[in-house]
């Protein structure tokens, strides 16, 4: 057999016979090429060696309450959305989610086209309405002051004209 | 429970994954489906998040994302692939963004620690001195620092070949590169560490 290690291709050979995976018959093939390689040896050896310190490395059981905490996130983030689209549901069974993005569209569309775009909005009138307003009153407020101003300096004048 | 059964999809017999034809029955509303798929991929899954982020809170908890995000997924299943295909694919994607966001930081100090991560048996069970017990937390910490120092894709496929005994082609299928990519990975990782490891023989 070519070496597993000058050759990459038969390299998982050896990755197989370290882990234990490798068939018998490519397992006796093997042990016969590494009785005359000293670097397929060596890397069995070192790759044992990493396969044993990986095994000795065992993770941590799972919470006990692992599956309670995760039934309670999907109740808490599955379930609003489940109850929301129910009445949708039969809709967009199959393909209907496309349909209804498409009446959507259609929907959106038609109230678009339907509205002239030369009108102003309903709000609009009684809103220009008052800001027209609003100058007048301005100018009228101006007036009625510029009067009593008038006024209020005529009166003295007139009074100690009377008295003269 | 047989591991593959035979299904008629489409008109036409194929073959399916006995976890595929149980997300099938979660995706039409069976919740014990699910709950069967959890307790069995539950452990792996958690296991390989903590081999991955090396934080068992923080594997938990991207653990619940995993699941949770199947469940959510459940409408839109298709059994394309092995099941546990897509299963470690979205653990894989959430671990490296967990790494990369840095929301594991207490791995590296527990590393730097000491290992309060240890399952309380592995030294209780058999009773062992304070030495061994010192011992075999060193060169457990030693093999921890070892796997967290092989670059993110190295050793998501040495967890995966190694704990979950994952075929070539799935592992590729996971991380989404070719057979002759994870090859490649596996082959690196190994002789890193081998170099770090070799010692332990």
């Amino acid at each position: 057999m070519k070496c597993p290690i000058e050759t990459r291709e038969n390299a998982e050979l050896l990755l197989a016979y370290c882990a234990r995976t490798l068939d018998a018959e490519s397992t006796a093939i093997l042990e016969r090429h590494m009785e005359i390689c000293p670097a397929c040896r060596e890397f069995a050896h070192g790759q044992r060696a990493v396969w044993e310190a990986l095994d000795a490395w065992e993770a941590a059981p799972v919470t006990l309450d692992f599956d309670r905490r995760l039934y309670r996130r999907i109740d808490r983030e599955v379930s609003w959305w489940h109850l929301l689209m129910r009445p949708f549901r039969p809709v967009l069974a199959g393909h209907g989610l496309p349909i209804v993005a498409a009446a959507c569209l259609v929907v959106m569309a038609g109230v678009l086209l339907q509205r002239p775009a030369g009108t102003p909005p309903v709000g609009q009138p009684q809103a220009a309405q008052l800001e027209a307003l609003q100058p007048d009153q301005v100018e009228h407020a101006l007036d009625a002051m510029r009067m009593i101003g008038e006024f209020s300096h005529r009166v003295p004048g007139d009074v100690a004209d009377s008295k003269m | 429970m047989p591991e593959r059964v035979k299904t008629g999809m489409g008109g036409a017999t194929a073959a399916l994954d006995y976890d595929a034809e149980l997300m099938l029955r979660v995706k039409e509303g069976d919740g014990a489906s699910f709950g069967l798929l959890l307790e069995k991929h539950r452990s792996p899954v958690v296991h390989f998040l903590y081999r991955m982020v090396q934080n068992h809170a923080v594997a938990e908890e991207l653990a619940q994302e995993v699941f949770l995000r199947v469940y959510r997924s459940r409408s839109s299943y298709e059994p394309t692939a092995k099941f546990t295909t897509w299963l470690f694919r979205i653990a894989t994607h959430l671990a490296l963004n967990s790494l990369r966001d840095g929301k594991n930081d207490r791995s590296q100090e527990r590393l730097d620690g000491g290992s309060s991560d240890l399952p309380a048996r592995q030294v209780s069970d058999s009773r062992p001195s304070v030495e061994q017990a010192m011992v075999y937390r060193a060169r457990l910490d030693e093999v921890r620092q070892a796997v967290m120092a092989l670059p993110e894709k190295q050793r998501a496929a040495v967890l995966m070949h190694k704990y979950e005994e994952m075929e070539y082609s799935q592992i590729a299928r996971v991380l989404r590169c070719s057979e002759s990519a994870v090859k490649s990975l596996l082959f690196r990782a190994y002789e890193t560490l081998r170099a770090r490891l070799a010692h332990m023989a």
